[in-house]
């Protein structure tokens, strides 16, 4: 059995995105039942987030930019570049305990406590730009983890596999020209899904060109599609840049009862995915391997996916 | 929407009397097959393009590119001895749509905009009709495109569009096409926002049918014969 980190707080659930919101905080607490319930809790490290240091928000967004989400929060305005961005007083708190929570569980990784984790963040990231949030999103978690494993802990080259249905359209931006981080994203096709990028030609530029990584999933399509792209895109593209550590935004969006978008994968299809990504960190990076999780909107099917997930992580 | 908006106004030009060495020199250096040939007063008379520039040479094998035999040759030759004089253009009273159709018809690359007293005032090529298009279709914001079935009949789309602001769902744009199955029309709208199931379950309830994307085609855009698949 391998030593795994589940990040939870329960100040994740007080980030309120207002009725009828998919976005919602009972998407925590369903996935964190399916843990429990399955008597995973017992068997995982437990985390809870302290709040970070502003200079690794820092390393991504721009400090105008966080200055202005904390004003519109302190102001009592209830929405943040446009109406998808729902949010309440104790946004940007939260926002900022999921990424310190992020950097608590990286910690532990580094310094050898654990092997892997999954960090059950509330509000997501892989939209969130550095100037602009999106998709519910306001700080790029993910993208914070990578250039914190960088500059805090010395690591050369992170690859972020991004699993959820819509493309990482913010950490994608953050990373395009950078040949350090190695962004993989499959996703549902860009002219049908949100946000429209991650096309099959965007593949980095400058310095980072080769180091960015879409596979183009056609509405309708599932677990079938999913093994094959993986292998014909993952696989060789990580043999190629041998990272140190493998970071996961994991959303479970892509499942077929899930309506945020058009994909079947199935709670098996999930399974399968997760293995690939385990075996791919026990190939090129000792196992080191964190999940951040980003969208799934299924309440009933969120506790399965989560149970699943981190059963996986630990070994199974 | 007018030319004038969607054109490059500021445009590459030559005179009747320049030479083709120049010319092509000119084209090479700013990437583009198509220069206006304008007069006095920027008044248009002919388009040269690249193709007009090789035609000035017999034969290539004897003219080798690069050759000082070619170099004599295109220098020797004017611009207004190749250049095609019966120029389409369009107004400035006409549209993207007139240009779209102009291009198709006669299958060429770009279109000089003149004035009324045939002054050169910018070239609309296929790359700035892209750009329109792009722009018209929404695709260069973040958004969510939707497919649904609807009867054709008057207010069918309005019913969508008041569906969509109930959800206070940002419009970035809303085509409407026919579909193959008579009296239905296919409305797509592109909607600014990830979120999207809980409309797409309101649609549902009220007895949308929303399409597949496997399904979705343009029936009836016209093709030339030799487009055509047999
Ligand atoms: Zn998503």
């Amino acid at each position: 059995m391998r030593r795994t980190g589940f990040l939870y707080d329960e100040r994740y659930l007080l980030h309120r995105t207002g009725s009828g919101h998919p976005e919602c905080p009972e998407r925590l607490t369903a996935i964190f039942a399916g843990i429990a319930s399955s008597g995973l809790l017992e068997k995982v490290r437990r985390i809870t987030a302290h709040r970070p240091d502003l200079a690794w928000i820092e390393a991504v967004h721009p400090r105008d930019y966080i200055e202005r989400l904390e004003q519109a929060c302190l102001n009592g305005e209830t929405e943040f570049h446009g109406p998808d961005n729902q949010m309440c007083r104790a946004t940007f708190q939260v926002a900022l305990l999921a990424a310190g929570g992020i950097l608590d569980t990286l910690d532990l990784i580094m310094s050898g406590e654990l092997d892997n984790a999954f960090c059950a963040v509330r509000p997501p990231g892989h939209h969130a730009e550095p100037m602009y949030a999106m998709g519910f999103c306001y700080f790029n978690n993910i993208a914070i983890a990578a250039r914190y494993l960088q500059k805090r802990w010395g690591i050369g080259k992170v690859a972020i596999v991004d699993i959820d249905v819509h493309h990482g359209n913010g950490t994608q931006l953050i990373f395009e020209a950078d040949q350090t981080v190695f962004y993989y994203s499959i996703h549902e096709h860009p002219t049908f899904a949100f946000p429209g990028t991650g096309r099959e030609f965007e593949i980095g530029r400058d310095k980072g060109l080769g180091y960015t990584k879409n596979s183009i999933v056609v509405p309708g399509q599932g677990d079938e599609i999913y093994r094959f792209l993986l292998e014909r895109d993952l696989v060789p593209a990580l043999e190629m840049f041998r990272p140190e550590v493998i970071l996961v935004s994991t959303g479970f969006d892509a499942h077929a009862d899930d309506d945020m978008a058009d994909l079947k994968l199935t709670t098996e299809g999930y399974a399968w995915v997760m293995r690939k990504i385990r075996e791919l960190a026990d190939r090129f990076c000792g196992g080191k391997l964190v999940s951040i999780l980003e969208g799934g909107y299924c309440l009933e099917r969120l506790p399965e996916l989560g149970r699943d997930h981190v059963a996986i992580l630990l070994g199974d | 929407m007018f030319v004038t908006k969607a054109m490059t106004r500021k445009v590459v030009t030559v005179r009747p009397e320049d030479n083709l060495l120049d010319t092509r020199a000119l084209m090479k250096s700013h990437k583009i097959h198509h220069i206006p040939v304008v007069e006095e007063g920027n008044k248009l008379v002919g388009i040269i393009s690249d193709r007009d520039v090789r035609s000035a040479m017999p034969s290539t094998l004897y003219y080798e590119s690069g050759s000082e035999r070619e170099r004599v040759k295109l220098e020797k030759f004017k611009v207004r001895d190749v250049m095609t004089k019966n120029v389409i253009t369009l107004s400035l009273r006409d549209t993207v749509q007139d240009a779209l159709l102009l291009l198709l018809k006669y299958d060429i690359g770009g279109l000089p905009v003149v004035d009324g007293d045939g002054r050169l005032v910018g070239i609309l090529a296929v790359r700035d009709l892209l750009r329109a298009l792009v722009s018209v279709l929404g695709i260069g914001q973040p958004g969510s495109l939707l497919c649904l079935l609807v009867d054709d009949k008057l207010g069918e789309t309005k019913k969508i569009v008041d569906i969509v602001f109930e959800e206070k769902i940002p419009i970035g744009s809303i085509l409407v096409a026919r579909h193959w199955e008579p009296g239905k029309r296919a409305v797509f709208p592109y909607l600014m926002s990830i979120n999207v199931g809980s409309l797409k379950r309101k649609f549902q309830e009220k007895g949308y049918t929303i399409l597949d994307p496997e399904e979705w085609y343009l029936e009836d855009v016209e093709r030339t014969k030799e487009e055509r698949v047999p």
